[in-house]
């Protein structure tokens, strides 16, 4: 059994509470087996400071606070895209579609401000729209017909990546009017625009799965979908919800990449849900369900964000970097995955 | 049958075991007789299975030791014990049913042509043999999927044969098949039984000791508190043995019930029964519903909470019909105890409190928000009722023990009123003292007003807590018993009789009951 992150917490506060009592298997507070303890259930924080801790001594120009600021920005699209996936996995489902949302309503974001230059918030809400429209189309797949979401989604991958071409004519819509880029790239309070709205998401999504019966649902479906049907949840206005909300969330991320490059290539976001599935299972989420937390994600965001930008500083060439990255990411979750197991 | 003096076939001497500090044997021993069938008796957590499991070597004993024909078997390797002759059939078999017969049973030990590759056709001749053997008309070919349990069991037991074992022990070999089926497999152990094999059982019923054992051993609380030929013990001693007291102390007793109906029931009828099923459940009122597995207990108790499907009929708490959802029962006043307690009651990755608001989660939040404080004294008042022995309401629900478990699962809809109770094998898989408990908290719950249905397949624990009993054959009402009915010394007989579809009189079967185990999935 393993014990889920969120219940990681509890766990540990438990024992706090329960003070210096010797219970068997829990080591005294302040001995070197309690350090030894922590270290191993937070593997992943390790893990991060260990890779911040190198980069930081092999790179002077990667502590700055202009570094920091390239990383969140560039975290932006991917963390928006991650936490709609974090709520579908912790269902026990998947989004591959999220790459191809992304770039189909780019497109749509694009295409409409080549007609109407001057309606940028139009452009917004027609990203978001087809987003949605995506991501309603997914949940209902899976919500209503049973399709295995692997199945659904896939097909939703195909579908809306052909879609982008469609709207682009087999090519990218250039020329759109400079004003575009003001969406992602103007600042408010001194903070980018994406960076403000990953904050946004993180925060919102952290307190909704947290602190509201919605985010009890979505654990309850995930962590025993028959359980919950006899607890009176209406499962698949759930499972249908979270495809939804990454659908949503999908769409946003495509206008704020595509406003940040002021076009509409068809081929943006290609293989982006691969880092967001990434990202959620470095966070601890369990792919089977009901495990996971927004933070965990948080956290598996900006350990692969972080490795980008180090590895890019320290001119270590593409290819190189896929290898080095892809070997960090099962690594870190087969130390968690260890750590976990030790733990129960 | 083997003189005694000589080597026994299996040999259990002094076996203890703990799991995290609480002992689950206190000492066991045991002898199996080559050419003898022992029934192994005991209520859930007196240490049957985790006695078979050592002796198959899949699990280590803390201390004692265990010696099959002569030769220790000093590890835990279901390997060895398995060269040794030892074989155990699991209470919960786990054939690949995608496989076909002569695939399960040539499972790890496929016979293979000199190209290295299948030899199918000699593997299809000797499972033809096998099954021959046995007198089970089954085509090796066949799908393991379409087999009945009772078949999947008896090729289970085949395949130990195959490959020699001189001890075979089933865990609950009858729990999940049809009376009709079991009288097959009794015919294969005395077949064994001739051969000289020497086989141990696990069994809850007492017919089910009669039938076919030579010896009855009983454990009670991890200790082995009766050991003796069946032909030399009465039915009175195996059940006080079993519990270590008389029936009636561990039933309490309940109050009549009151006037007012809670729960009627108008020709419900649930998709894949043959008729409508209509009754009604009064305030106080305990009904049990009996009748063997798969005659449509879960399948009822489901569909009167919008779990399943109904194709007419109408359901009513206090006079109000009930829309058909697990959401508009619980509105209405209806909470459900499923049978599957890890599989459909509980989500065993989130603790207590959360589990414990699940049902009602519209209670514990204003606009969405979740209410902590509200949630927390709710929930936790609940679980104090229920006497919950846990480390707080953090503890995760999976690191409880089964009894606590089922409080859990019992005590999250005590936060609100409830009017009806719908109990599905309350206490399966729950320790004795734990069980006596949820026996009181259930009475309790009747004596305050709720009208309980319990259905389960104990028999005493039918007859021990209902004003009334239902038997339930392949979907449809067998019969009723009420009053005198329940008390009167053959009552066990007449549900089963009502239940296997016996005519009391002549004992022939009146229709056969189709068990198909589709059924349940």
């Amino acid at each position: 059994m393993t014990i889920t992150t969120k219940d990681t917490d509890n766990t540990l506060r438990t024992v706090t509470a329960s003070g210096g009592q010797a219970e068997p298997g829990v080591p005294g507070r302040f001995s070197g087996s309690w350090l030894r303890e922590q270290l191993i259930r937070h593997a992943m924080v390790v893990v991060m400071v260990l890779i911040i801790a190198y980069f930081s001594y092999r790179s002077a120009q990667f502590g700055t606070l202009e570094n920091w600021q390239t990383i969140a920005i560039a975290a932006a699209p991917f963390a928006l895209i991650a936490l709609g996936q974090t709520l579908v996995i912790l269902t026990g489902g998947i989004d591959l579609s999220v790459g191809s949302v992304i770039a189909v309503s780019a497109m749509a974001a694009a295409a409409t401000v080549k007609d109407h230059p001057e309606r940028l918030l139009l452009a917004v809400l027609v990203a978001a729209f087809v987003g949605l429209l995506a991501g309603s189309i997914n949940g209902l797949l899976v919500a209503r017909l049973n399709v295995p979401p692997f199945i659904a989604t896939l097909g939703m991958l195909t579908t809306a990546s052909g879609f982008a071409y469609v709207i682009g004519n087999g090519a990218p819509i250039n020329g759109l009017p400079p004003n575009f880029g003001s969406i992602a790239n103007s600042t408010v309070f001194g903070i980018e625009v994406p960076v403000l709205v990953m904050i946004a998401g993180i925060l919102v999504l952290a307190v909704v799965m947290s602190r509201t019966s919605y985010g009890m649902r979505v654990y309850a479906v995930g962590g025993n979908r028959a359980a919950a049907e006899l607890a009176g949840i209406k499962v698949p206005r759930v499972l249908f919800s979270v495809y939804a909300i990454s659908g949503l969330l999908a769409g946003l991320s495509g206008v704020i990449l595509a406003s940040r490059v002021i076009s509409g290539p068809p081929d943006l976001g290609t293989a982006y849900e691969l880092d967001a599935i990434a990202a959620v299972v470095i966070g601890g989420a369990s792919l089977m369900g009901g495990r996971g937390t927004v933070w965990g994600t948080a956290l598996g965001l900006l350990l692969i964000q972080t490795l980008n930008n180090g590895l890019d500083l320290l001119v270590v060439p593409e290819y190189w970097q896929n290898v080095i990255k892809g070997g960090l990411i099962v690594t870190a979750v087969a130390v968690d995955v260890w750590a976990t197991r030790r733990r129960s | 049958m083997t003189a005694a003096g000589d080597v026994p076939a299996l040999e259990c001497a002094g076996l203890t075991k703990s799991f995290g500090g609480i002992p689950v044997l206190r000492g066991v021993s045991l002898r199996l007789e080559a050419g003898a069938v022992t029934a192994l008796v005991g209520e859930n957590g007196a240490g049957k299975s985790t006695a078979m499991k050592i002796a198959a070597g899949q699990l280590k004993a803390d201390t004692g030791s265990v010696t099959v024909n002569g030769t220790g078997l000093h590890r835990a390797d279901p390997g060895l014990a398995r060269q040794l002759g030892v074989a155990i059939v699991p209470q919960e078999l786990a054939p690949i049913e995608d496989m076909t017969v002569y695939e399960n049973l040539f499972l790890g030990r496929e016979l293979r042509s000199r190209t290295g590759l299948l030899d199918r056709r000699g593997m299809i001749a000797d499972a033809r043999h096998l099954l021959d053997e046995f007198a089970i008309d089954v085509d090796p070919t066949t799908k393991m999927r379409r087999l009945s349990v009772a078949m999947s069991q008896i090729v289970e037991i085949a395949k130990a044969t195959s490959w020699g074992a001189k001890v075979i022990m089933l865990d609950e070999p009858t729990s999940a098949i049809p009376e009709r089926e079991v009288a097959r497999l009794y015919d294969v152990m005395a077949r064994l039984r001739d051969d000289g094999v020497a086989m141990l059982y696990t069994t809850h019923k007492m017919d089910e000791i009669r039938a076919i054992a030579d010896r009855v051993v009983v454990l009670r609380d991890g200790a082995l508190v009766l050991d003796r030929p069946v032909v030399d013990t009465t039915d009175e001693e195996i059940v006080q043995a079993t519990i270590g007291r008389d029936l009636d102390d561990l039933f309490p007793s309940v109050p009549a019930p009151r006037d007012d109906v809670a729960l009627e029931i108008d020709d419900l009828h649930v998709v894949g029964f043959d008729a409508p099923i209509s009754f009604s459940v009064r305030r106080g009122e305990i009904l049990g519903l009996a009748g063997l597995v798969g005659a449509g207990r879960t399948e009822l108790l489901e569909a009167i909470f919008g779990k399943r499907a109904t194709v007419g009929g109408q359901v009513r708490v206090a006079g109000k019909p009930v829309k058909r959802s697990p959401a508009a029962s619980i509105n209405a006043g209806m909470a459900l105890v499923p049978e599957d307690r890890k599989g459909a009651g509980l989500v065993l990755s989130m603790n207590v409190l959360d589990n414990g608001s699940l049902p009602r989660l519209a209670h514990f939040s204003a606009a969405g928000w979740l209410r902590q404080r509200h949630r927390r004294r709710a929930v936790g008042d609940a679980m104090t009722s229920v006497a919950l022995r846990s480390r707080g309401l953090t503890q995760p629900t999976g690191t409880l023990s089964g009894g606590n478990q089922q409080k859990v699962v019992l005590a999250r809809w005590l936060t609100e009123p409830v009017d009806v109770l719908l109990l599905d094998e309350p206490t399966r898989g729950v320790d004795v003292g734990a069980r006596s408990e949820i026996y009181r908290i259930i009475a309790q719950l009747a004596a305050s007003g709720m009208a309980v249905v319990l259905a389960s397949s104990d028999m005493p624990e039918v007859l021990g807590l209902s004003h009334r009993i239902l038997v339930l054959r392949s979907g449809a009402v067998a019969g009723g018993l009420d009053g005198d009915a329940i008390t009167a010394p053959d009552v066990q007989r007449t549900i089963f009789h009502l239940a296997a579809g016996f005519d009391p009189e002549t004992g022939e079967p009146e229709a056969t009951p189709q068990l198909a185990k589709e059924h349940r999935s």
